[in-house]
């Protein structure tokens, strides 16, 4: 393990015991594993909130064993943990609060495992495809909780086609990432969405069900809304405590990135830098979502670590604030709640855009984002909800256009 | 990846790279040893030493086999952002970036240590 490594893991190891704590205390450890349980045979397709399936605990009990099970890949395959594996790992923390489990996850690795065999390489080197894109869990879980077929002929049908769907997501991701050219940081997101609308077209034809349902948890509680204020707390400090003198330098280095697809901030801006990146990332937005009066539930909290995390690969206050604006202005322009589940999900995700506003500039961040909230309400229904990244589907298909656009006028200006 | 798309990549990043600075003259030598291959580019851009030292940390970054067979295919296919060595740096041995005459010399090194670059420059005037 490499020097810088070891805050790192140490940090990720009580963001797991804050999140232990917060669920066990909300509801006790033997309500937080039966609560677990309950979740892994719970439909995973958007939107599924597990704190009302499985409770706070039952959910955040979920999280933490995903987080875990992602660091163990990460560490076993030999791969050091940095921008793009802390930025997977949160995600998938995020998102074990609605859709992720182990047991729609592990089929889809096991997919990824064996496209690295086939081209003759390391799983490490295919690690990024296998953690982002856990994001295609839901495929399984359809499989398990939702079309019936019941037991261990569900389970055998979900793991073929989940492992199926994996083996695919390293040679439609790269694609993907050359259609946007690094533009959408949820590339998977797209990736996932694509082979989604495939998946969704082979269920529908047969006359299967895969209209979007939203189980939203409008209650949340105390544990939901410290979660994240908490995480963001113990890395500015981590980031501070590290390197005292040179918060300034960093951020200012940070900032100067577009955060285009890859920037690894803990390469760029030290290890330092990128905590305390993520720290303010988390602080802004929590503070958006207290002020506006949105609910603290699984899938916001799943959006907000998702940013949080993405604090070390992409994503910082200077690209992401005219995202934010862009989003904001669409809702308040078409009459929309700024509360309500689509339009919060778009202000916490559509930040998958930030390298457009980290390069091009404000406006066309803001454009981003305005264009994003128009897509990212219809592309669900179009995959059926199985790619829980819909944000990045959406995300990925704005970017295209955008760089489309710009790259056409680039090629013809004189 | 196949060996002819990887350098097709690697030509087309590191090209990408010359090109921005748009010099007059820009010569690209390929030799294919029996234990790897070297990558010549040179061109006649004079370039500050902070950008020569910046060329050469992102071209010897560290392995990181994960950001390289994601993130590194991106190499060479950039159309609208600006060209990034640490793609190829990441997919590479060894970088040596100097300066030579009025221009600058980056030499890749992608498995081969034999090879001697030296005798590669850009032609003179005269022999143009």
């Amino acid at each position: 393990m490499l020097e810088f490594e070891k805050p790192l893991y140490w940090l990720m190891g009580l963001s797991i015991l804050v999140l232990l704590f917060l669920g066990i205390a909300q509801d006790g450890f033997q309500s937080s594993v039966q609560g677990f349980i309950r979740i892994q045979s719970h439909p995973g397709r958007l939107i599924n909130d597990f704190t009302l399936v499985g409770g706070t605990g039952g959910a955040f009990f979920n999280a933490a064993v995903m987080t875990i099970l992602s660091l163990f890949l990460v560490r076993s395959s030999g791969i050091r943990i940095s921008g793009p594996t802390l930025a997977a790992t949160f995600t998938i923390m995020g998102f074990a609060l609605f859709g992720k489990t182990p047991t729609n996850a592990l089929p889809i690795v096991f997919g990824v495992v064996l496209a690295a065999k086939l081209a003759g390489k390391p799983f490490k080197n295919y690690i990024l495809f296998a953690l982002f894109g856990t994001a295609l869990g839901p495929v399984v879980s359809f499989f398990i909780a939702e079309i019936g077929l019941g037991g261990f002929s569900g389970f055998v049908a979900g793991y073929g086609v989940g492992t199926v769907v994996g083996f695919f997501l390293p040679a439609v991701g790269i694609v993907m990432l050359r259609m946007h050219e690094g533009y959408n940081l949820y590339n998977i997101g797209l990736t996932a969405g694509f082979l989604g609308l495939f998946v969704a077209g082979v269920f529908r034809a047969s006359n299967m069900n895969v209209d979007i349902e939203v189980l939203w948890n409008r209650e949340p509680t105390l544990a939901h809304q410290l979660l994240v204020p908490l995480f963001s707390v113990l890395f500015l400090l981590g980031g501070i405590i590290r390197s005292p003198n040179k918060i300034l330098i960093n951020q200012k280095k940070i900032l100067k990135s577009s955060g285009r697809l890859p920037s690894d901030f803990v390469d760029s801006a030290t290890v330092a830098g990128a905590l305390v990146n993520m720290g303010l990332l988390g602080l802004v937005a929590s503070g958006y979502m207290a002020l506006v009066g949105a609910d603290f539930n699984g899938p916001t909290l799943g959006g907000l670590l998702t940013l949080f995390g993405f604090g070390a690969f992409g994503k910082h206050l200077r690209n992401t604030l005219p995202i934010f604006a862009g989003v904001v202005v669409a809702t308040l322009l078409f009459g929309k709640s700024l509360v309500a589940p689509g339009p919060i999900l778009a202000f916490l995700f559509a930040t998958t855009l930030a390298p457009l506003a980290g390069e091009f500039g404000p406006l066309i961040g803001f454009a981003a984002g305005f264009v994003h909230l128009v897509m990212v309400e219809q592309s669900a229904a179009w995959h059926g909800g199985v790619d829980l990244y819909n944000n990045g589907f959406a995300g990925g298909l704005t970017a295209t256009l955008f760089v489309a656009v710009i790259q056409w006028v680039k090629a013809n200006k004189s | 990846m196949k060996q002819k798309e990887y350098i097709m990549h690697l030509l087309a990043e590191v090209s990408n790279y010359v090109l921005e600075a748009m010099p007059s003259r820009m010569v690209i030598s390929l030799h294919q040893e029996s234990d790897g291959l070297h990558l010549a580019v040179i061109d006649n851009n004079e370039r500050p030493e902070d950008e020569l030292e910046s060329m050469r940390t992102a071209l010897n970054s560290a392995s990181r086999p994960e950001m390289a067979e994601y993130y590194g295919s991106m190499g060479g296919t950039d159309l609208v952002g600006h060209a990034r060595l640490s793609l190829i740096g990441w997919q590479i041995k060894h970088a040596d970036v100097t300066r030579r005459d009025k221009g600058t010399k980056i030499d890749l090194w992608l498995g081969s240590d034999r090879f001697d670059s030296r005798q590669f420059n850009i032609p003179s005037e005269e022999k143009l």
